[in-house]
């Protein structure tokens, strides 16, 4: 093959393209969605449930503070800190339950594994961004709200190539 | 006999024309690390690679933590590979802790694995574009690669740094209508893949940059110690999927790419062979799993080992045979961790490689090695 048809055949390569829809994803405006509500983790069986790990959850009915998430932080990113919970807020035994900081935090979910309680699940949030350090820090009845996400794009496969639809 | 020269026109002493030229360690052009070069005009006269400079002691904090709390930091030096870099070191602790991996954990393994290979590649190869002036091949390989990564986070909730992999299996089973997704998205991945052929592949314009390049021929290539798609590109049919199965590889029909010409341009085709290779074995496991059944052996979140003992295992990663030596002393944490990656062994070829080439070709051979710093520093 000769340069001229070679460097023509990579150029007629790249025009197709301009009839082919856009792949990429307009990100504030269209979110990807996602499996399920979040990574989630059955101690009976030891197997966990597939979904994003974002933002956790906290079930404060659940958690008897006991301690295990902050142990399985301990050397992946020492961010869990067990905090005293104040009096008009639920309490459990120790009064004692897990605050997360985001600044810290990987996002491999072995807290999630860790607690035997079903307490600590993680949700589908992932816009955590703050302007300050203290804003990344969550306390135990911020981490008890469901958070609010609305995600609906999906990669769409047609005959014009992919797309996030 | 030397003519006479004009006065004030004298020739330069060799030692004085060479210049010695630091490429790096500031991240473009190089990646966090630096090539010192001799030039003597355009050609390089010697070359000295400086790697070091993203040393983050893995291989000692894997001393001080346990079995499961060293996953999410042993796969930080690869994270478009984690799957891959994490894989020896789970096999290792499997055999330490005595466990069984149910059957579909190892088909779970096998496609994550694949699909991590092919991420990792497609970001080289956007670089390896991108660093050739091709600004199209940096685009497509970077955006085909959403395609993969979508499935891994489908699969393991992260899109990145996954931890997925764990001794005993993989953390969660696979979400509902995965393999009809998965099969969908590789498919089109590879049609796509093939387009690359006439954009790049083909292109005059980069087999002018690439063709012989760098050449390392077959012995040189065996007595330097390269691994994987460097050493497959100077013709050594060498890949551990087939020579030591590890998981499920054995069941699975696996072929090599081999080409014969070990220059950059076989070196940058080779790794876009695998992809399609790559294609071949998930559709193989999607087929061949069982579709049903546990994923995990169920472990306490501080296992015990069994006694002293010393174990290696390796795997095919991204950049080649990926080793880990682990020796345990029968405590909680393990006594020694160390990881013998594919990056450090190739990046040995390159003073060879980059004797009496010039210097505009010192990038499409330097990415053609495969080399990722963050991996060979650890």
């Amino acid at each position: 093959m000769g340069t001229a048809t070679g460097i023509i055949r990579a150029l007629n390569s790249g025009i197709k393209h301009l009839a082919i829809k856009r792949f990429t994803l307009r990100y504030p405006e269209e979110k990807l969605k996602f499996v399920g509500d979040g990574y989630q983790f059955d101690p009976s069986t030891g197997v966990g449930i597939a979904g994003l790990k974002g933002r956790h959850m906290l079930f404060h009915d659940h958690c008897t503070g006991c301690q295990l998430c902050s142990i399985a932080c301990e050397g992946v990113a020492e961010a869990i800190a067990m905090v005293k919970v104040p009096d008009n807020q639920k309490q459990n035994k120790k009064s004692i339950m897990p605050q997360i900081d985001y600044g810290k935090c990987v996002f491999c979910g072995l807290c999630v594994d860790a607690c035997p309680f079903y307490a600590l699940y993680m949700t589908n949030d992932y816009e955590l961004s703050s302007f300050t350090k203290e804003g990344l820090i969550y306390t135990p009845a911020q981490l008890a709200v469901k958070p609010y996400v609305s995600q609906d794009s999906e990669i769409q496969i047609t005959d014009r190539g992919a797309t996030h639809g | 006999m030397t003519a006479e020269l004009p006065p004030g026109l004298a020739l330069q002493k060799v030692d004085e024309r060479i210049m010695t030229l630091n490429v790096g360690p500031q991240h473009p052009g190089s990646g966090h690390m630096r090539i010192v070069v001799q030039i003597d005009g355009d050609y390089i006269v010697a070359c000295d690679p400086d790697p070091g400079y993203v040393h983050r002691g893995e291989e000692k904090m894997a001393e001080y933590r346990n079995y499961i709390t060293n996953i999410p930091h042993l796969e930080r030096p690869v994270i478009h590979d984690s799957c891959n870099v994490l894989y020896p070191y789970v096999l290792g602790a499997e055999e330490i802790l005595g466990i069984e991996v149910p059957e579909r954990a190892k088909y779970v393994r096998v496609i994550a694995s694949e699909l991590n290979r092919c991420i990792y590649t497609q970001y080289w190869l956007a670089i390896y574009g991108i660093f050739l002036g091709h600004s199209t091949m940096f685009m497509w390989p970077a955006g085909d690669r959403e395609l993969l990564i979508d499935l891994m986070e489908k699969m393991s909730g992260a899109r990145v740094t996954h931890a997925h992999f764990v001794p005993g299996g993989v953390r969660n089973d696979l979400p509902a209508n995965f393999e009809d997704a998965c099969l969908r998205q590789v498919n089109y991945f590879e049609k796509r893949i093939k387009e690359y052929a006439a954009v790049f592949y083909d292109n005059p314009i980069l087999i002018s940059r690439t063709k012989d390049t760098g050449v390392l021929s077959k012995q040189d290539a065996i007595r330097l110690g390269t691994t994987g798609s460097v050493l497959r590109a100077s013709g050594v049919d060498y890949d551990l999927r087939i020579k030591e199965p590890y998981d499920v590889y054995e069941e699975l029909d696996v072929h090599t790419n081999v080409m014969k010409e070990g220059d950059s341009y076989a070196r940058s085709k080779v790794p876009w062979l695998d992809m399609m290779e790559s294609c071949n074995i998930i559709r193989q496991a999607l087929q061949k799993m069982p579709k049903s059944g546990s994923v995990r052996t169920k472990l306490k979140p501080n296992p015990k080992t069994k006694g002293p003992e010393t174990v290696y295992k390796r795997v095919e990663s991204g950049r080649g045979s990926l080793g880990c030596y682990i020796v345990s002393d029968g405590k909680t944490e393990p006594y020694r961790v160390k990881m013998s990656v594919g990056s450090f062994r190739n990046l040995i070829a390159l003073p060879y490689l980059l004797k009496g080439e010039k210097l505009g070709n010192m990038p499409s051979v330097y990415w053609s090695l495969n080399y990722w710093p963050v991996e060979a520093d650890r």
